[in-house]
């Protein structure tokens, strides 16, 4: 899924870390180098997502994104931060992001993230959908009951909500602070691997003795859920 | 962060000794002021008193330079004019004629002198001594006329005065109560304003400020200085806050930059042995990163610098959604998490406290022994979170010590971590006005209580 990228950074190596990883994911990416510049290409022209940086010389980030929002420009707009705290998360998105992402981050997280704010709206399962299906997997949100073909499998409410949110992102790769901050609503990380052991857990249930495997691991990054 | 004041808004033995004070020093001023009244008064009385009894003898002495000696007896005897007065004592003496009195039946001995004094005279045998004011004067044919005036004004004042004194202080009593309460209550009211302004502070709410008024008293000093503070913290906050802000972009983006170099090597290299290497680097550049984080976010925490997210919230609520986050990991650690829940309501950020609790029950999973208990319970207005382990536990001597950033105990230090977990959650607990307190459980291991305010 290629797409077009606007990235507005002002570290050079950190842009260019960035814009290769795009580039070998078969994106477009324009970039600039400080917040008026960032402004006016993306009010000028059409971007999939912006990704921006909050501190920038110039003018800052969030000033930009609100001018974005102020000329009805669209676009979702991932913010980039070094100030990681919930605080400075809930700025961003008062402030119209569509996602926050803290600085360190790997860019297996902010490929997945951009992603994810990309399909928003197109290809994927709708939210109001009732029944979520992949492959032989079929999970009815109304009578909260899963099965995988003729088998019927029980899930606490959580592993439930898991599966849910693993389905809604199907064919996309979903990363453990996602988990963490869609499933549970933390924004923290707790540090250990809390996610994995539920996703193995979980796995078990879907894909044990089973010919065709639904969870993949993507190395570096989360899971993705497909039935290719 | 101090431990929030309760609301309870009562006279405590300060306010009361205060009010006494008052009472006290009103009662004494009121008294001084009635027995200056009284010196007065007497003064004035008395003096009145003794120009009657001149009047009385002037009177008589007209009668005396007018007739002469018997001119005057005659008066005397006959009791005119001014001698009518029964409480008038006329005795007329010496000069060679007979003794003539009026109202008394004989003749006191007085020494003669300028002005009236005080003398307690028999007027009668049969009569007890009476007071009076009286004034013998020699008269030129060397008799001595002596004048007295019944009266024992100042007994007589004295008892009213008693009278009148005992309803002063009655009504100054009463009074004084009323003042000293309502002084009491008055600067209970300021001071309690003050303390709130204070504890509103100590909340994080560095925008408060006081009305300062212009009457240039001690609450407005106090006032002008509290605000004064108030400035000076919020000042320093908002440094603290841009400093760390720009340190975090300073730390931030280098180790991004080790971390994107890390990964741009991984995607070249095929040499396991390298491949290997590089999965190291990365991970002790991830590691590096949530210490980074975690040492900004303690920073931020104790100054404050957070905004201020407490909602109503039951720490048993809490503490299921994190025992469910945390089960599955303890369950393939060999380690059985339990639960022992009661409600307990605080006023506390879910993510602050969750965060804290997934520290405290990280650390029970690493250090800890097979079984960790959560448990919670209101206590007082406010309610406590439990994590207890059946692991060595910490000795007592390293337990305020573990607490502090970047200390590790010696079995520590070969396993991963910063050494921050506990510094994070006793900067948790004193932006809530609470407190971290680390024991020995009642069959050994460690007992890690965070008592959070109401």
């Amino acid at each position: 899924m290629a797409g077009r990228i606007l990235l507005v950074e002002d570290d050079p190596q950190i842009g260019d870390y960035i814009a290769r990883g795009f580039g070998e994911e078969g994106f477009t990416v324009d970039r600039a180098a400080n917040g008026r510049d960032g402004l006016f290409l993306a009010t000028d022209s059409q971007f999939d997502v912006v990704v921006l940086d909050r501190m920038l010389p110039g003018m800052d980030g969030l000033a930009v994104l609100k001018a974005l929002r102020a000329a009805e420009v669209e676009t979702p707009v991932l913010v980039l931060s070094a100030l990681g705290s919930t605080d400075d998360r809930v700025a961003g998105l008062t402030a119209g992001a569509d996602d926050y992402l803290g600085k360190p981050f790997s860019f297996a997280e902010l490929l997945a993230r951009v992603q994810a704010l990309m399909r928003r709206g197109t290809g994927r399962q709708k939210v109001q959908d009732t029944v979520l299906r992949c492959g032989d997997l079929e999970l009815d949100r109304l009578t909260r009951q899963v099965r995988r073909g003729a088998r019927k499998i029980t899930l606490q409410p959580r592993e439930f909500r898991l599966l849910e949110y693993m389905l809604l992102h199907q064919g996309e790769v979903v990363t453990r602070t996602m988990l963490l901050e869609a499933v549970w609503d933390y924004h923290f990380d707790p540090g250990t691997n809390v996610i994995d052991v539920h996703i193995s857990r979980l796995r078990r249930k879907i894909d044990d003795g089973e010919a065709q495997v639904l969870f993949h691991t993507v190395r570096g990054a989360g899971y993705r859920m497909a039935a290719d | 962060m101090a431990v929030r004041a309760t609301g309870r808004r009562r006279l405590s033995p300060t306010m009361l000794r205060l009010v006494a004070a008052v009472f006290v020093l009103q009662l004494l001023s009121s008294a001084a002021a009635i027995f200056f009244l009284r010196g007065q008064m007497l003064e004035v009385v008395r003096a009145d008193r003794e120009d009657q009894v001149i009047d009385v003898r002037d009177d008589l002495l007209a009668a005396y330079y007018e007739g002469g000696r018997s001119a005057l007896a005659t008066y005397i005897r006959e009791q005119r004019g001014s001698a009518a007065d029964p409480g008038v004592l006329i005795a007329l003496s010496g000069g060679g004629g007979p003794a003539v009195t009026s109202n008394v039946d004989y003749v006191p001995a007085i020494a003669p002198q300028e002005r009236p004094r005080p003398v307690l005279l028999r007027v009668a045998p049969t009569l007890p001594d009476v007071e009076m004011l009286a004034q013998a004067s020699p008269l030129p044919d060397g008799s001595t006329l002596m004048v007295g005036l019944v009266g024992a004004s100042e007994r007589r004042f004295n008892l009213a005065f008693a009278a009148a004194i005992g309803l002063t202080i009655a009504m100054a009593t009463a009074l004084a109560m009323v003042s000293a309460v309502l002084l009491g209550v008055a600067v209970s009211r300021r001071t309690h304003e003050i303390a709130s302004a204070a504890e509103e502070l100590a909340a994080g709410n560095f925008g408060m400020r006081l009305d300062e008024g212009d009457s240039g008293d001690g609450f407005d000093h106090l006032r002008l200085q509290m605000n004064t503070m108030a400035e000076r913290i919020s000042r320093l906050v908002a440094e603290l806050g841009a400093v760390s802000g720009a340190l975090a972009h300073d730390l931030r983006s280098p180790v991004t930059r080790l971390s994107a170099a890390i990964d741009t090597a991984l995607m070249r290299v095929d040499d396991p042995a390298a491949i290997e290497a590089l999965q190291a680097a990365r991970a002790d550049a991830d590691g590096l990163r949530t210490m980074l984080e975690t040492a900004l976010e303690i920073t931020r925490l104790e100054g404050g610098a957070v905004q201020d997210r407490r909602v109503p919230l039951d720490l048993a609520a809490v503490a299921e959604d994190m025992a469910e986050l945390y089960e599955p990991l303890a369950e393939q650690s060999g380690v059985t998490l339990g639960l022992e829940l009661a409600a307990a309501p605080v006023r506390a950020d879910r993510e602050l406290v969750s965060r804290a609790l997934a520290n405290c029950i990280d650390n029970a999973l690493k250090y800890g022994g097979d079984t960790i208990t959560v448990r919670t319970r209101a206590e007082g207005e406010g309610a406590v979170l439990e994590i207890a382990d059946n692991g060595p536990g910490i000795p007592a001597s390293d337990r305020a010590r573990v607490v502090e950033r970047f200390v590790r105990l010696d079995n520590a230090r070969t396993r991963p971590g910063g050494g921050l977990g506990l510094a994070m959650v006793d900067a948790v607990a004193r932006l809530h006005g609470g407190r971290l307190e680390l024991d020995a459980g009642a069959a050994g291991g460690l007992v890690v209580a965070l008592h959070l305010p109401g």
